[in-house]
């Protein structure tokens, strides 16, 4: 899937654990992170969680193998900017994170007319993925 | 002067300042709605689209899994919570109250499809001297059933344990294995043979390389070594599967698990999870898909008994398996073991014995057998050549068939039912049981002997030939199919004609009595329904559409290519009822169940004072309610900010009528300032494409209208204000688009007809989309309903999903390329400003078929000739 992406001009780094992306994220700005849900350590609620309190403005996109209705609701509640059931057509799934990069940066542009000068900077072309190892 | 004027310039440009900073403000306020917007559109696209494929399957004419079940309700749960929270974004604290009643519902959805946790108390082995029938629960009924026979009919059977279902619960959780499987599943889509197989193939992999909990290992060896004290030292083990759960429906399943015969000591814990791994072979996946039967459901026992070294052994019935009504016994016996019995591979002895008393033996058949299956020595069975001689020689002695058959009526009268027995004779000579079950009662197994005329039956023959599709004799009334639309009105138990055998119409098999075909395929899809569905099928009745009538009561003979007038009752005696196979299966009443909370659409009417939030009672309901918020929400931003740049204007220009645009992101070239927006500065996609439609043809006015048209125009307006001078409607006449460049939504009202036009079309297909409604008109009820269907048959010609509610039409197409979607645009546009006033003459057929070939000649012209 990475590859793909690459291919698609997508400025991508997949990682594979929660707590890989959390130090990942230390170390790099990301606009949007594509998490599985069942993941090796801890596991994909619990890194939207983490994610959400230190970078509330990282767009999240969840994609699963593992259908689950309440958990579906969990990680909306919690913030994810969606929820997606593995087989996913690679082109939708690119739409999707375009979309939560959309959402992004209007919410970055809100941020910025309000508090003049503070203004985040964004780099535009980077969306963070971390994944399941070996699933994709 | 020059302080002066320096001071105003300063002031000025301390007001610009202001004035761009305001707007940006104001821009970027926008942008967040209409992306907030665009998202609750895709995600109220994708819900009903998932509603469309649940209530398809409902339809039961494809297989299903507990996956799809679960996916789609996550699925819809997930984009109608996102379509409330993009709703609540637009509107901040209006529509608070309809996360609670997402709650509500979700909370109904949850109990009905999610797994049960199943926490079973009891051992992981149970010895065979201590299972009964009463035990199936345990361990599989295949394992009760033997039990049952050693300990409470006292017939010999071998020593040996079941391992239960509590022990396969305790290897599954103990891997974790359930989830893993499932996301398999779910992850594979598996929907062609090869992938299934692929599929079936990795489970099984997964579940032998998982790794057995410590505390069943020591069990199962333990048991072993209690064997091994009774038996011998390094005695070998049969391991016979014993599925537990798939008794619901009410058939046999031989051959579709796996077991092992002469196993030795070292191998059982191995083998153990072959067996337990079969439970996802091929057939048997298949096979729970095909009758609805959960996964989850199903546990895996495995009996594990000392390996009876046979003589000769085979299978018995307790009566002809071929034909209820006759009660010998049919014995199929071999040399050694009793493999090519089951599994049919190779020719056995046959007796039949008379119930009579005493016993005798009707037929004796003795094929020469070229084989025999043997144990070897240390482990698993091999296949010996037979000698002529002893190949030749009955494999049972009269004496022994008859012990043997009383043996049959024996188990036969202690369980109430006949009886399919697997045996062995012993080097000693003595009968072992193997197995026992309830044996599969058929009828005479039909062929599908093609071309074959049945014998004189007294009836008129209407016509005759074609060939079987499906076999079968079935009557009722003909209904014939030509469009989408027939489907709707196809009644319970009609006959089926028609002229193509279109995969389209498979789903009408579970209503139809029987299916007539002017031309078609027997491979095809429709006929695989039909034969699955067991619906008799007869194709290539050449002439049939012409020459049948509808309501016409006919009875169809598939097996002897012959269609009668009237119901022939001698015919139809020998039939069964056509079956769904799904329906009542716990993977049907799951979605059946679920989908009673997401499908049913209440809330129809946005003016009623029933549109409320707490009248939402499905997932359906919200999604209605959020799409006409939305909408009114995006409209009421234009007023409440006084925004002129991106407030509606009017469209100029040589155009009938008013129509008024809002700009909601980049529908329009350059900014427009003033009151008027020309057409060329438009570039809205999907708009431009219906107003291609709406221009194209000028609108000649309304029809000449039938005498009974006026008077029904007339009593409308009496009950109808929009009708009457003075009180007219704030609506009435105008038609408001909303455009972005790749969305427009345009709704309509001329007087009484109310339309709906909505679209999103880019490149990216897979969010294309239009829906279509319309309603309303200034006729009666009758003549609207008769607009709508005829708007609905010009619509489905052109691919469109259409849905007809009394008077109220709802057409859908979605995921096409870009320039199809422009085309279909395009017709909307057209029939939207030409079937205005249909309704007045729809009841005189000449002038209905005048406008209907108007409106393909036109539509013809104006999409598909010029480009």
């Amino acid at each position: 899937m990475l590859k793909r992406m690459k291919k698609r001009n997508v400025n991508v780094k997949g990682v594979k654990s929660g707590e890989e992306a959390l130090e990942f994220l230390k170390q790099n700005p990301v606009d949007v992170v594509v998490l599985d849900v069942k993941m090796p350590g801890i596991d994909g609620i619990q890194t939207l969680r983490e994610i959400k309190k230190t970078y509330p403005l990282i767009e999240a996109i969840m994609l699963t193998g593992h259908a689950s209705l309440e958990v579906a609701i969990e990680g909306m509640e919690l913030g994810a900017f969606d929820y997606l059931m593995k087989p996913i057509d690679i082109d939708d799934l690119l739409y999707k994170v375009q979309d939560a990069y959309e959402k992004k940066s209007i919410h970055g542009e809100k941020i910025k007319n309000m508090e003049k000068g503070v203004g985040l900077t964004i780099d535009s072309n980077n969306f963070g993925t971390t994944k399941e190892g070996g699933a994709y | 002067m020059g302080l002066m004027s320096d001071f105003i310039n300063k002031i000025f440009k301390k007001r610009e300042v202001l004035d761009t900073s305001k707007v940006k403000e104001l821009r970027t306020d926008f942008r967040a709605r209409y992306h907030q917007f665009k998202l609750l559109l895709t995600a109220n696209n994708n819900a009903l689209e998932i509603m469309t494929e649940m209530e398809e399957a409902l339809k039961g004419t494809w297989p299903f899994g507990m996956n799809f079940v679960l996916s789609r309700c996550t699925s819809v749960s997930t984009n109608v919570w996102k379509i409330v929270r993009h709703l609540n974004e637009l509107a901040p604290g209006r529509y608070k109250a309809l996360m609670d009643r997402f709650k509500e519902i979700q909370k109904k959805i949850n109990p009905i499809i999610r797994s049960k946790t199943r926490s079973r108390e009891g051992p992981m082995f149970i010895p065979l001297k201590e299972v009964d029938k009463d035990m199936a629960d345990q361990v599989g009924s295949k394992i009760a059933n033997l039990g049952e026979m050693g300990n409470r009919i006292n017939l010999k059977i071998s020593g040996g344990f079941a391992i239960t279902a509590q022990a396969y619960y305790r290897f599954m959780k103990y891997n974790d294995l359930q989830a893993e499987i499932d996301r398999l599943i779910q992850t594979a889509n598996a929907k062609r043979p090869d992938q299934l197989y692929s599929l079936s193939a990795a489970i099984q992999q997964l579940i032998i390389r998982s790794i057995l909990p410590e505390d069943l290992e020591a069990v199962v060896l333990e048991q072993y070594r209690i064997l091994e004290k009774d038996e011998g030292k390094g005695v070998k083990v049969a391991m016979r599967s014993s599925a537990l759960g798939e008794d619901l429906a009410e058939t046999s399943f031989a051959g579709q698990y796996r077991s092992e015969l002469n196993v030795s000591g070292e191998n059982i814990l191995h083998a153990y999870k072959e067996i337990v791994a079969s439970k996802y072979g091929l057939a048997a996946m298949t096979y729970r898909l095909n009758r609805g039967i959960r996964d989850e459901d199903v546990a895996m026992c495995v009996g594990c008994m000392s390996m009876v070294d046979a003589v000769s052994a085979g299978v018995m019935y307790s009566r002809n398996p071929l034909n209820i009504r006759d009660n010998s016994i049919v014995i199929n016996s071999v040399w050694g073991l009793p493999k090519p019995v089951v599994d049919g591979s190779a020719p056995s002895d046959l007796f039949i014995i008379s119930r009579s008393d005493p016993m005798a033996i009707l037929r004796r058949d003795i094929p020469v057998k070229k084989q025999k299956f043997v144990c070897y020595p240390d482990e698993g069975i091999c296949r010996l050549k037979m000698i002529d001689e002893e190949g030749k020689e009955a494999s049972l002695t009269d004496e022994q068939a008859i012990e043997l058959a009383r043996l049959a009526v024996r188990l036969e009268d202690h369980y109430g039912v006949p009886q399919d027995i697997e045996w062995a004779i012993t080097t000693d000579g003595s009968v072992v049981c193997l197995q026992c079950r309830p044996m599969q009662q058929m009828k005479e197994e039909k062929t599908l002997d093609m071309g074959e005329i049945r014998e004189e039956v007294e009836g008129t023959v209407i016509l005759q030939g074609g060939f079987t599709a499906s076999p079968g004799v079935a009557a009722g009334p003909v209904f014939i199919v030509k469009k989408d639309m027939d489907t709707l009105r196809f009644p319970k138990g009609a006959v089926l004609v028609t002229a193509q055998s279109l995969p389209r119409w498979a789903t009408l098999l579970n209503r139809a009595a029987a299916v007539i075909t002017g031309q078609g395929s027997i491979a095809g899809h429709l006929a695989n329904v039909a034969r699955e569905f067991g619906v008799p099928a007869l194709f290539g009745v050449k002439d049939a559409v012409d020459l049948l009538e509808k309501d016409q009561e006919i009875t169809v003979d598939a097996d002897g290519l012959r269609i009668y007038e009237g119901r022939i009752d001698s015919l139809l005696k020998e039939t069964e009822k056509p079956r769904n196979l799904m329906e009542g299966s716990p993977v049907f009443m799951a979605l059946e169940g679920a989908s009673r909370h997401i499908i049913p659409l209440r809330l129809l009417d946005p003016d009623a004072p029933s549109f409320k939030t707490q009248n939402c009672k499905t997932f359906h309901d919200i999604t209605r309610f959020c799409h006409e918020k939305a909408v009114h929400e995006m409209f009421r931003f234009g007023k409440e900010h006084h925004f002129p740049e991106r407030s509606s204007k009017q469209l100029l220009g040589d155009v009938p009528m008013q129509w008024w645009i809002l700009n909601l992101d980049d529908g329009f070239k350059d900014e427009e300032e003033g009151k008027y927006v020309r057409l060329e500065n438009i570039v809205s996609i999907p708009m431009l494409a219906l107003w291609k439609g709406i221009a194209a043809r000028p609108w000649e006015g309304p029809p000449p209208v039938d005498g009974k048209g006026f008077m029904s125009v007339m009593f409308q307006a009496t009950t109808n204000t929009a009708l009457v001078p003075g009180v007219r409607s704030k609506y009435a006449n105008r038609n408001y688009f909303m455009i972005s460049k790749n969305y427009c939504s345009l709704n309509s009202r001329l007087g009484f007809h109310f339309s709906i036009v909505e679209a999103l079309v880019s490149d990216r297909s897979s969010e294309n989309y239009i829906s279509f409604q319309f309603k309303g008109g200034a006729a009666d009820f009758n003549r609207r309903q008769r607009r709508v269907f005829f708007v609905m048959e010009v619509l489905e010609e052109y691919g469109f999903r259409v849905d007809v509610n009394e008077d109220t039409l709802i057409a859908r197409i979605e995921n096409h390329e870009k320039d199809f979607m422009v085309d279909r645009l395009t017709i909307l546009g057209y029939l939207t400003i030409h079937t205005r006033q249909l309704d007045m003459i729809m009841q005189k057929s000449a002038s209905v078929n005048h406008y209907r070939s108007k409106i393909h000649k036109d539509i013809h012209e104006i999409v598909f000739s010029n480009q």
